[in-house]
């Protein structure tokens, strides 16, 4: 009898799929803030669809990769899939994505920027609502008086604004603090020393000269105690809102924050390497709405709708003016509020300096071949011609394995 | 009916609904996983993987960090119990005298049990950071005992170290409460005996509270040994996926990893099958030096 | 004929000194062991208070300067904390009663009765651990879907029992070893059915292990995420543990409020296991075998 009782009470709370449209994401809260208000418009715009129940379920990057893989194994999940493009290599190589121009027309597909969009294979997997993600160089205002521009005059200022003023031997104010942890953060200097992660045929291009400078010129920062010791994500970001740090290195989701702290912030492109006289590129992504190849058919219409309408021009516009991305709509681009805006100005000069990050799976065998060689490398124990060394090998090992 | 077979059928009815539920859940899990071990079912091959036999368990042995991370699992397992037995048992006799504020004292020392995991974790690992943790501050005051601040996450053991340490904190209460609640039912007549005969402190508790205890604290060592080999979790966080440079991998944090991340789930599923098979052969172990200690 | 039934006050002094010495001695440790538990939790505290969403502080103090008592507001009021709460209850009673049944009947029997396969039985009770759960997950999800079980507060706790129950059944198991059979025999004898006797008897006796099975399976229930992350996607199943995950984000986490969140999900048990902390005290089974 114990047992029948959670069967009774687990019959409450199944949804119906054929009436109901889910998008799964993983956005900020202010994105989906966002979200929520053009849900609204969407439901006043479109009463034909108002029998559906539609809503958006949040999850961490992490869990909206593997519970989606996890539902869509059982030809079930949600209609829409929303993050960032690098997800998708992997889904439509699962079979797990309808492409798009089997839902909408081509018209709604051609007037984004192409270069925004993820391709495989000929099939277009997503649609994206903005461009962005992009590592920005960001100046405590209260620090410093202008921006640099090269990486001479950079070092210059970090060394005045490293100080210890108690004489404990510890800094208690530091030039510059980012995530030392996450290659992510590597990779811009990479794209600054004339390299990068891999070649067209998505080969691996880990040890190259490029490499080697980069993870030269990160961990003399480290050597200087420029930077903390120890420094992850949460930890940069604390020191920098305490106003301990000149300068930071963090993407648009992180800005608005600052400015809430009280902080006057400046933004500007990471400055160009001297020695090479190339502007460092940090990966820019796109963030998409992917639509699930098992979606209730009863569904599609109303789903097409939808994804036309959260990546429509107005929308993004509206995403760009609030969240500081770039729109990957071509019109949105040219609207004049989009011009004008100075933080878009700044985010847009990064932008273009920046490189797309790729969309193929081999990618992810990418971040995990570039974190070890480029922790030991940050903490003394390798060399960096040793770490790029390791970091082709372990990235062309585990390409092969992935692919057996 | 003999009295055997009148137990046996007594027996089968209080355990059915236990095993309906067991089997239900697991049975089939375990099986899909077992099955897929012997396929090469990952990301090219999603819709059609097709048996490949144990070639992926070959692999396995092949992997160059293999004997380091299945040592540093039985490191992990082992230095764990030894502490969670110890602060445990240690807690429930303190707390089990009449102590004024008993309760409170009790109620404080769940806490870590109660407080959601993974905050937990995260707060540890933040308390381990080199410069601004508090560990490291405390231990940098206390230098006159000849200890000093280190670089947790910096090196191999010291990362280790560091999740050991948290994994303990979050442990040992449970030890605890089911140390309290054996202690429950050893009769005081015991150690009053114990007493008038001379025996003092030390040797009351090895020669009755420990044997006493024993019937309750085995599940939870057996248990135990099994939840700490395959804990994922603190790890995870502590070290932020294997800190330094994916060295602080034990077993099941690499099934995940090739699992989720590699979409490699052949390979995780015969790693599983792997992990399953020398924890049985542990649990055999403790089997046979319990059955040369006492009857079951 | 012992020189221990003196009273007190007659006690030589070397002895009243050295129970002084004990006892300072067992406050000391309590305290250790205090401290080292409650620290941390301090340090959660600390970051439930802080404005702007830091999870570390460069400052050793445990309030900081600008403390407020915000994201504790923003939990019941902004966000679905009581909906996330009930849900939870839900699941880790119903974890609790089923548990507490299903092992108490089962211990009960690998412990008393001796029945052909019952060395298999609890062998295999402790197999169902020993896989990763990870690799688990999967399967389970699309069994559940076969049954309809997905996205249903029963379809949890189902999961949840049967995590629960390897420990809980050999933690009865080895409670019910140390009550005297005796005690059944004196029942049956009276005329009670061998369930009236386990019921009137047995169980009263094995409070203690009914504690340790109620709290651990309630636990289970209450704080398990992976699981409950797998097979509840509608918002208004969300259980506490999902609740929280909610307010992650990729880099900005709403850190004030997940500790603040956190700390609150952690009374309940702390105000359980005070209430269940009674049946942890001695003398249950004094006095019953004898004559």
């Amino acid at each position: 009898m114990a047992l029948v009782l959670p069967l009774v009470l687990g019959s409450c709370g199944r949804i119906d799929r054929s009436r109901s449209v889910v998008v799964w994401e993983q956005m900020d809260p202010k994105e989906q803030e966002q979200f929520d208000l053009h849900l609204a418009a969407f439901r006043l715009a479109h009463p034909e669809f108002a029998e559906f129940d539609i809503h958006r379920v949040h999850y961490r990057t992490e869990d909206l990769r593997t519970q989606y893989q996890t539902a869509a194994l059982a030809y079930g999940g949600p209609n829409l899939v929303y993050g960032p493009a690098d997800q998708i290599g992997p889904f439509s190589i699962m079979g797990l994505l309808l492409p798009v121009e089997e839902l909408l027309p081509r018209t709604e597909i051609d007037r984004f920027d192409p270069v925004t969009l993820p391709i495989l294979d000929g099939h277009v997997y997503g649609l994206p609502d903005q461009v962005g993600n992009h590592l920005t160089l960001v100046a405590n205002l209260a620090l410093v008086d202008e921006v640099a521009a090269d990486t001479d005059t950079w070092l210059e200022q970090l060394r005045e604004t490293t100080l210890d003023t108690d004489g404990d031997g510890r800094a208690d104010q530091y030039g510059l603090v980012f995530n030392l942890l996450e290659p992510f953060w590597l990779i811009p200097w990479l794209g600054g020393y004339g390299g990068w992660v891999m070649n067209d045929q998505a080969q691996p291009t880990l040890d190259t000269p490029a490499m080697v400078g980069a993870l030269d010129f990160l961990s003399g920062l480290k050597q200087e105690g420029l930077v903390p010791r120890e420094c992850d994500y949460p930890l940069a970001d604390t020191i920098f809102k305490e106003g301990r740090a000149a300068y930071i290195v963090n993407g648009p989701w992180s800005w608005e924050a600052y400015r809430e702290a009280g902080l006057e912030i400046a933004l500007a492109p990471l400055p160009m390497v001297t020695s090479t006289g190339l502007w460092p590129s940090p990966m820019t992504a796109a963030k998409c709405y992917s639509v699930n190849r098992y979606l209730d058919p009863e569904t599609r219409e109303c789903t097409a709708a939808l994804l036309a309408w959260l990546t429509s021009t107005e929308v993004q516009v509206e995403l760009a003016m609030t969240l500081s991305v770039l729109p990957a709509d071509r019109e949105a681009r040219l609207r004049p509020e989009i011009q004008s805006d100075p933080t878009l100005d700044a985010s847009r000069a990064q932008i273009e300096k920046g490189r797309l990050m790729p969309i193929v799976p081999e990618m992810r065998a990418m971040w995990d071949a570039m974190r070890p060689g480029y922790q030991g490398v940050m903490n003394g124990d390798l060399t960096s011609s040793e770490a790029a060394r390791r970091m082709q090998t372990k990235a062309v090992g585990d390409i092969e394995r992935m692919r057996e | 009916m003999s009295l055997q077979r009148r137990e046996t059928k007594l027996a089968f009815w209080f355990l059915l609904p236990v095993a309906v539920v067991l089997l239900g859940v697991v049975a089939y899990p375990f099986f899909f996983n077992v099955y897929i071990s012997l396929t090469n079912w990952n990301m090219f091959h999603f819709r059609d993987p097709h048996l490949i036999g144990l070639r992926h368990y070959l692999r396995l042995f092949a992997e160059s960090d293999f004997w380091m991370i299945f040592g540093k699992t039985f490191l992990w397992t082992a230095v764990n119990l030894v502490f969670h037995f110890t602060l445990g048992l240690g807690a429930a006799l303190l707390l089990n005298r009449k102590l004024p504020g008993r309760s409170i004292y009790r109620a404080l020392l769940i806490l870590p049990w109660a407080v959601p995991q993974y905050i937990s974790a995260l707060t540890w690992r933040g308390m381990f950071n080199s410069e601004y943790g508090a560990v490291n501050l405390i231990l940098a005051k206390l230098g006159w005992l000849g200890l000093g601040p280190l670089s947790w996450f910096g090196g191999e053991w010291s990362a280790f170290s560091a999740a050991v340490i948290t994994n303990i904190w979050l442990g040992f209460p449970f030890i605890m409460v089911i140390a309290l609640g054996g202690l429950q039912s050893i009769p005081q007549e015991l150690y009053e005996a114990a007493r008038i005969d001379g025996a003092g402190p030390v040797r009351r508790f090895f020669s009755i509270t420990l044997p006493m205890l024993k019937p309750v604290l085995m599940p939870a060592l057996i248990l135990g040994t099994i939840w700490t080999f395959n804990n994922l979790n603190v790890i995870w966080l502590v070290t932020d996926q294997g800190l330094p440079a994916d060295k602080s991998h034990i077993l099941v944090t690499y099934v995940y990893k090739a699992a989720f991340f590699y979409y490699r789930y052949g390979y995780a599923a015969a790693f599983s099958v792997f992990i399953f098979l020398v924890l049985l052969l542990i649990v055999q172990g403790y089997n046979k030096a319990a059955k040369a200690g006492e009857a079951y | 004929m012992s020189g221990h039934s003196t009273t007190r006050a007659t006690r030589p002094l070397g002895q009243r000194l050295g129970r002084a010495w004990t006892q300072v001695w067992v406050h000391v440790l309590v305290w250790a062991f205090v401290l080292f538990a409650v620290f941390p939790v301090l340090q959660i505290v600390g970051i439930s208070l802080r404005p702007g969403d830091q999870l570390y502080s460069t400052e050793l103090s445990i309030i900081p300067d600008n403390a407020t008592l915000d994201a504790y507001r923003i939990m019941f009021t902004e966000k679905p904390f009581m909906l996330w709460m009930r849900n939870s209850v839900i699941v880790a009673v119903g974890t609790a009663v089923i548990g507490v049944a299903l092992a108490s009947l089962g211990g009960f029997a690998i412990s008393r009765y001796r029945f052909i396969g019952r060395g298999a039985a609890l062998q295999g009770i402790l197999m169902t651990q020993m896989f990763p759960a990870t690799m688990l997950l999967l399967p389970l999800y699309l069994m559940m879907r076969k049954l309809h079980l997905v996205d249903t507060l029963g379809g949890v706790m189902v999961a949840y029992v049967a995590t629960a129950l390897p420990f809980c059944v050999w933690t009865m198991k080895g409670y019910y070893d140390t009550i005297p059979v005796d005690l059944n025999e004196a029942a049956l004898i009276d005329g009670c059915s061998p369930f009236q006797a386990f019921v009137r008897v047995t169980l009263p006796l094995s409070a203690p292990a009914l504690v340790i099975t109620g709290l651990f399976s309630f636990m289970t229930g209450w704080s398990e995420f992976m699981v409950a992350r797998v097979l509840l996607t509608s918002q208004e199943l969300a259980t506490l543990p999902l609740g929280l995950e909610s307010l992650f984000t990729t880099y900005q986490t709403e850190w004030a409020n997940y500790a603040a969140g956190s700390l609150l999900v952690s009374l309940p048990v702390v105000v359980l296991f005070l209430v269940l902390n009674r049946f942890l005290v001695s003398g249950l089974t004094l006095g019953s075998v004898k004559g």
